[in-house]
């Protein structure tokens, strides 16, 4: 089967254009892995030539263009709480090309950032107009148009968290990773907002831990009874990584660790 | 006490002033790797190439009922599809090209699939996306078969059948036994002496070698009529005597050219790329490259085997080991590749460096359903080491001794006597544990500070080869009709004794072989002196030592009295060859279609 790849000027455009055998290609990461692998029903590439990709800040809340890349967010001030998060995927090369857009579409293990987003209430602009919270749009995400823009709060300073957790250092894929965003931390917190990376089909919530932690000094007897809900809601899997059974088990050891920001492991 | 090193035994080899740790030293390739100037097989560029892609199993076990590849032919930019009949001879082991074991793997599987991955077709394309889906569109009637994936399983009597070559699901060790013995000694004299018993089970997974480039090659008609073939191989002539059997081809038609190994760790030496690549160019007249890619290299690239060992050590209460017992299984996965060596290989370095009077070991090189196994880093020893010293470990525990002091107590000592029967040379754990102890900081007994590899060793019994209890349990095939315990020396029939032997100073002289499978093959070893037959009643002759250890049985040589007389008829192995017990396997037919051995096994040899 001919592969083609066809170049649109917007991404209204390219949204368009998509049919079943056609794949977005915005960093490529992921899509290029497929098109090597010559994943069978993949024959059109589409592509937008220039797509924005600028980050900016709407009162409480970031927007991000869906074509900002991993290295964007690291030069940017304005997402400067997020550096930590985009430092954590691929390496130097990936980081370059890989987007945020994408991200929201990587399949477990992946999606680090996307967890983030989770917890930082994130929202999901489609290029027809309409929005969708993050925790809906990841229910359907494979039924989304494409993705133009995402928004999320603006956490103050020490009240949102990040642990990404990898058996190699500093490249590896995540055995889960952990974006907690902690509002009136360090003393009593309220609304917090927990959510797991590669705990699931996508990144999860951890609701039972996020309701119990309401009004709670983050201290070992403040988090106690989160840590023993922690994984409730979570459905991780068994792959190459880690079984689902190692990650129940360390969910919560993880989960102590940030929530009393002790330093993470070398 | 100053520690004094082994030095002398390469002294005249290389400047060995130990000063290199620390020292900012420049790798002799690191220039072009940089630089990105080091020519890898890849890099070759060819006008008009083509890319062969393979299709593959998607079982652990299944027949193949039928293949329909009408719709991949036709795709675009198919060029040809290869069929296991289009391989020459399409049959060989890896070590056949030393003539140990028998042909067990086909390059393309005509008929049964063992395990997942396994190539049975091959699709020669323009583009590697052609080829790739041409692939694809392979269609494969398939009967998936019981499949086994467990060492201990797999020698059950009702395991299913793995490699038709070895229908018992075991490497044959000279032609004689399921498993490769060792014996020195009395264990179970030694178990009864002891003050504590010591068991361990260690069990370490298969490992992928993981090559930043993965095994491929590219190979061309070149002039003259032969072929030139850029690989990634570890063992380049190696990979040329395996494609010129595999293709019966003339060694000098072929034009091997390797280069940079982009990562080795021994997943390279395989060879399956190379007769691969031949035969698409042979096939095409034209450029043809193989490569696996990420996936290919972790499914079906041949890893460190998987092992299971179980060790049980009887101890002094002062530490000495008195009897040390191992039952090892290595996972050769579906065919033999180098597994059968390893095994041999890692009976000889049993007990691990370390004195011990009575020794006994079943090791088993056992076929499974899984990738097959290869060479990786020292593989024989590597996990073996590894069961002995967490075992060590344990024993320190159990006689409440220190772990340093405990390997001192029972360190080889130039002029020991190795239960493989040849005299510890060149000994150095002693001072190494002492090196180590200090760089740590860790606390020696006087004793342990005074000891010397160069002293108290070869002396009474450490020099010598004790009385040795032999027994005949496990001949080929017996297992497969009965459930036998694994472990050495268990459920044996008949048991013999072979009197103590050979001091070390008499050990160049060689005892007649009392039965055939012991005598020299002179084409083998290269010896062209007198044959001690079995019938001579020749007195002992010198001979110089042999050259050959992977092809000498590590079983005792029996002085007197003679070996016992085999066991009674009820329980006596009258054991069909196994040639017969392939007849009844379903590839028999298929067998029997092989054409005669290749011409050419390598360039200078015949095979016989």
């Amino acid at each position: 089967m001919t592969l083609t790849v066809e170049t649109y000027g917007t991404l209204a455009e390219a949204n368009a254009a998509r049919r079943g055998d056609s794949r977005y290609l915005a960093g490529g990461t992921l899509v290029m892995r497929d098109l090597n692998y010559a994943v069978p029903g993949l024959s059109r590439v589409l592509r937008v030539s220039n797509p924005p990709r600028a980050i900016r800040q709407q009162g409480e809340r970031l927007s991000m263009d869906a074509g900002v890349t991993m290295a964007d967010v690291i030069e940017s001030r304005e997402a400067a709480f997020l550096a930590p998060v985009a430092r954590s995927v691929g390496g130097p090369a990936v980081r370059n090309m890989a987007t945020v857009g994408g991200n929201l579409f990587a399949a477990h293990p992946y999606g680090d950032f996307t967890a983030a987003l989770l917890a930082l209430d994130g929202e999901v602009q489609f290029v027809d107009g309409r929005t969708q919270p993050m925790e809906a749009f990841l229910a359907e995400r494979d039924r989304a148009p494409l993705v133009a823009s995402i928004t999320m709060r603006m956490p103050r300073t020490g009240e949102f968290r990040f642990r990404k957790v990898a058996r190699v250092k500093p490249k590896g894929v995540s055995v889960m990773s952990i974006a907690a965003w902690l509002p009136g931390a360090p003393m009593r917190v309220s609304q917090v907002r927990i959510a797991f990376g590669a705990m699931g089909p996508t990144p999860l919530r951890a609701r039972a831990a996020e309701q119990v932690l309401e009004g709670k000094v983050l201290d070992a007897s403040g988090i106690e009874r989160a840590l023993s809900v922690a994984t409730q809601g979570l459905a991780p899997v068994d792959d190459a990584l880690a079984s689902a059974w190692y990650r129940n088990e360390v969910a919560p050891v993880h989960l102590r660790r940030l929530l009393l920001d002790e330093e993470p492991e070398p | 006490m100053p520690v004094e090193f082994r030095k002398d035994l390469f002294a005249n080899e290389r400047d060995d002033t130990l000063k290199e740790i620390g020292q900012p030293r420049i790798r002799q390739d690191i220039l072009g790797h940089v630089s990105g100037r080091s020519p890898y097989y890849d890099d070759h560029l060819f006008e008009g190439l083509l890319h062969m892609r393979c299709v593959r199993s998607p079982h652990h076990h299944a027949r193949i009922r039928h293949i329909d590849a009408g719709a991949a032919e036709r795709m675009p930019g198919v060029v040809r599809v290869v069929w296991p009949a289009d391989v020459p001879h399409n049959i060989n082991t890896l070590l056949s090209l030393i003539n140990f074991g028998r042909d067990d793997e086909a390059l393309l599987q005509p008929s049964r699939v063992t395990y997942i991955g396994e190539p049975v077709l091959a699709i020669i394309a323009k583009t590697e996306r052609e080829a790739r889906e041409a692939a694809a569109a392979v269609r494969v009637d398939w009967e998936p078969l019981p499949h086994v994936l467990d060492v201990e399983e797999a020698l059950k009597p009702d395991a299913p059948t793995v490699n038709g070559e070895y229908p018992n699901n075991t490497f044959d060790y000279h032609d004689l036994y399921d498993h490769q013995k060792l014996r020195f000694g009395d264990v179970e004299k030694g178990f009864r002496e002891a003050d504590h018993i010591v068991e361990g089970e260690y069990r370490m997974s298969p490992i992928e070698q993981a090559p930043i480039e993965t095994c491929g090659a590219i190979a061309a008609p070149e002039t003259n009529d032969r072929y030139v073939c850029h690989t990634a191989t570890q063992g380049l002539f190696f990979s040329l005597a395996v494609t010129a059997k595999l293709l019966d081809i003339a060694s000098s038609r072929l034009h091997f050219i390797g280069g940079t190994v982009g990562g080795g760790f021994g997943g390279k030496v395989d060879s399956i790329t190379e007769p691969m690549a031949v035969l698409g160019a042979r096939l095409t007249g034209q450029p043809v490259k193989f490569m696996w890619d990420r996936e290919e290299e972790m499914q079906v690239g041949a890893p460190r085997g998987a092992e299971l060992w179980r060790i049980k050590d009887g101890v002094a209460r002062d530490g000495r080991i008195l009897a040390r017992q191992f039952t090892g299984f290595f996972d050769s996965g579906a065919y033999t590749r180098l597994s059968s060596y390893a095994v041999v290989k890692g009976t000889g370095h049993l007990p691990g460096p370390y004195t011990i009077p009575n020794v006994a070991s079943n090791v088993y090189c056992v076929f499974t359903n899984r990738t097959p196994a290869t060479a990786m880093r020292g593989f024989g020893i590597t996990g073996v080491d590894f069961a002995i010293e967490c075992q060590m470990d344990k024993v320190a525990e159990a006689a409440g001794l220190d772990p340093i002091e405990l390997r001192i107590l029972n360190a080889y000592r130039d002029g020991d006597m190795k239960a493989h029967r040849r005299e510890a040379k060149n000994c150095a754990l002693i001072e190494c544990c002492q090196v180590a102890a200090d760089k740590a900081r860790w606390p020696l007994s006087p004793q342990s500070r005074a000891a010397s590899s160069m002293t108290e060793g070869g002396v009474g019994w450490r020099a010598e080869i004790p009385e040795t209890v032999t027994d005949q349990v496990g001949r080929i095939g017996e297992r497969r009709r009965q459930a036998l315990p694994s472990e050495p020396g268990a459920g044996a029939a008949a048991t013999g004794r072979v009197a103590a032997g050979m001091r070390r100073d008499d050990r160049s002289v060689e005892l007649p072989p009392q039965v055939a499978d012991m005598a020299k093959e002179q084409e083998r070893t290269g010896y062209s002196g007198k044959v001690d037959l079995p019938d001579h009643a020749a007195p002992a002759s010198v001979q110089p030592a042999p050259a050959t250890p992977v092809q000498r049985p590590a079983a005792p040589l029996p002085t007197q009295p003679p070996p016992p007389p085999p066991p009674p008829a009820g329980t006596a192995p009258s054991l069909p060859p196994a040639a017969q017990q392939r007849a009844d396997d379903p590839e028999a037919a298929e067998q029997a279609r092989r054409r005669a051995a290749s011409r050419f096994i390598s360039g200078t040899r015949r095979r016989r």
